[in-house]
């Protein structure tokens, strides 16, 4: 089922509120834009993805929480941890 | 006029006309071709065939895609209110409708009338579709006559890969000369099976029907040790399993399309061919992603078929990761061992493939075809990957219409859509030339590119796929080369 960015902003402060150990309350929603992304793994792919190499259109959302900030990238098949402690995550 | 008057005259006469024709003769020897030849007789006897279709489109007439949820009553009180009329709306392309002017004005004039009304996504006037003008020395004067149009595919004015007639800021010519390559030498094959290995195929879509390939009754159903028997009526699925690839994403749909959307069938656009067999496979998801060892197991599946006696001579794969996996080119060798090329898109990350490998198009293999992807403009597309050793050949990959799912089309970038531009090319060249060994058939390609100044040391060619080049009916570039080995410098 598509989703919408709300839905994916949701699901991306849930993902990091559990990874960080913190309340979803404590994150701060620094940015949400639109973003083209260079591939269909949204410039994020996990180990041993391959992805078509198709420019996809989604959201760059960025939060911060304990003093760092950390990139979520989404469309509306998927939303994806990009480069936490130099790995990809696909939620 | 006395005698000696009148012969005087007679003499300067005698020799202008012996002068004349003396001229006219150097003329003829300098054209190359003193009597039309029956090639030439062909083409100019099909561009006199395609002339009237032509002469009908001369009033103003536009395309426009009005937005989602647009019903027919809804487009034609816009048409009525612009004082037009509809031509007619593409039933199997959604929003899309031709409109005729009822005003005597400019297409472009009439098209942007249209993109001020609020129910319009897009508009632009129906371009005329022109003939390949640049024509070599020697060929047919048939095509220097007023250009042609091409097949009644209604959304070929669009396809700027195929005939670019500096439609939306493009540069006139900027294309793969499909044209000249169809009206001159072949328009495809239904005896050519290209492997689109990608998210499966839409097969069910009204432009790719009739050119998905089916398994011959001759052809035993697909047998593996570990999977059983597959009824692979259409191709495989290697996400599941199973011998149902349909697409249920879009990006391997959009491929085929580019490969071998059914032309002149007077719907949606034409693929490169008009006629091949697209061989649906599904190794990629929903999301447009997949695994290193299921697109393996669809690459086995494409050597079996072959191994069985189906002549499928081309894996497309628009698809890869920065991810080297010795299994996965050891299977892209066995490919090639048993006569398959394999066209795979450089990447989209901006950066040189000689010093950041993309796979699979990276493997140092004599069959592999790195793509990179050009803008409507001949500019290397500012998200394509490059690389003067390890990215091959370029072609169009930005703003490509092809089909999508629930019968749509679609624009869409990458070099994800410029490789499926290559491997069409490559199964026009089979269509003709059906023993080509794939090392004389990936140097054809390589050989057949137009130089582009832009290009030249940035992907080992320097140069754009030229179908009519690839196909014999243009002459070749000097610049196109080929580096004569493969190891890892390549």
């Amino acid at each position: 089922m598509a989703m919408g960015k709300t839905d994916a902003v949701e699901r991306a402060r849930r993902d990091l509120a559990k990874r960080l150990g913190v309340s979803e309350n404590d994150i701060e929603q620094e940015s949400v834009e639109e973003a083209d992304f260079p591939d269909m793994a949204l410039g994020a792919p996990v180990e041993d993805e391959m992805s078509g190499q198709m420019i996809s259109s989604g959201w760059r959302i960025r939060l911060r929480a304990k003093g760092g900030t950390h990139e979520y990238r989404a469309d509306r098949n998927q939303v994806r941890l990009y480069d936490f402690e130099g790995v990809n995550y696909r939620l | 006029m006395n005698r000696q008057n009148f012969l005087g005259h007679l003499a300067l006469a005698l020799t202008l006309i012996l002068l004349a024709a003396f001229v006219g003769q150097m003329r003829r020897w300098q054209k190359g071709h003193v009597a039309p030849s029956s090639g030439e007789r062909a083409v100019a006897e099909r561009v006199e065939e395609l002339r009237p279709a032509r002469e009908q489109r001369e009033a103003s007439e536009v395309i426009v895609r009005f937005r989602p949820g647009t019903t027919p009553a809804q487009i034609e009180r816009v048409t009525e209110r612009l004082g037009d009329r509809v031509e007619d709306i593409y039933e199997n392309v959604k929003g899309y409708a031709a409109i005729r002017d009822g005003d005597g004005l400019d297409a472009q004039v009439v098209a942007d009338q249209y993109l001020t009304q609020a129910e319009v996504e897009f508009a632009e006037p129906n371009f005329q579709i022109e003939a390949y003008p640049e024509i070599p020395s020697g060929a047919h004067d048939a095509l220097n006559q007023p250009p042609a149009t091409g097949p009644n595919d209604p959304l070929l004015g669009e396809q700027w890969a195929l005939i670019n007639s500096g439609q939306r800021e493009g540069k006139t010519n900027a294309d793969i000369s499909a044209m000249q390559a169809w009206l001159q030498k072949s328009t495809g094959s239904e005896g050519v099976v290209v492997a689109v290995l990608d998210s499966g195929v839409d097969y069910t879509h009204p432009d790719l029907l009739n050119n998905i390939w089916i398994r011959p009754a001759s052809v035993a159903p697909y047998t593996d040790e570990q999977l059983g028997t597959i009824e692979d009526e259409h191709g495989y699925n290697a996400v599941d399993n199973n011998g149902d690839p349909m697409d249920d994403n879009g990006h391997g749909t959009h491929c085929a399309g580019i490969i071998g959307a059914e032309g002149n069938n007077s719907l949606g656009i034409s693929g490169v061919n008009w006629k091949v067999q697209i061989m649906p496979l599904k190794f990629m998801n929903a999301g447009g992603s997949g695994t290193t060892k299921d697109a393996i197991e669809a690459i086995n599946y494409v050597i079996e078929r072959k191994k069985a006696g189906v002549n499928v001579r081309i894996i497309s794969a628009s698809w890869g990761s920065t991810m080297r996996s010795s299994g996965l080119e050891d299977a892209i060798r066995k490919a090639g061992e048993a006569g398959i090329l394999f066209v795979a898109a450089a990447g989209n990350s901006s950066v040189s493939n000689d010093r950041t490998p993309h796979y699979p198009s990276s493997y140092p293999l004599p069959n592999v075809v790195s793509v990179a992807a050009l803008d409507r403009r001949d500019t290397l597309a500012s998200f394509s990957n490059y690389g003067p050793k390890s990215v091959h050949i370029a072609a169009p990959g930005k703003e490509i219409l092809s089909t999508w799912l629930d019968n749509e089309f679609k624009e869409a970038s990458g070099t994800s859509m410029a490789t499926p531009v290559v491997a069409g090319v490559a199964a026009l060249v089979l269509s003709v030339e059906e023993k080509l060994t794939v090392e004389e058939l990936r140097e054809r390609l390589l050989k057949s590119v137009d130089p582009i100044d832009s290009l030249q040391g940035k992907i080992q060619t320097g140069g754009r796929i030229n179908a009519a080049r690839a196909l014999g009916v243009a002459p070749r570039a000097k610049a196109a080369t080929v580096a004569p080995a493969f190891d890892d410098n390549n």
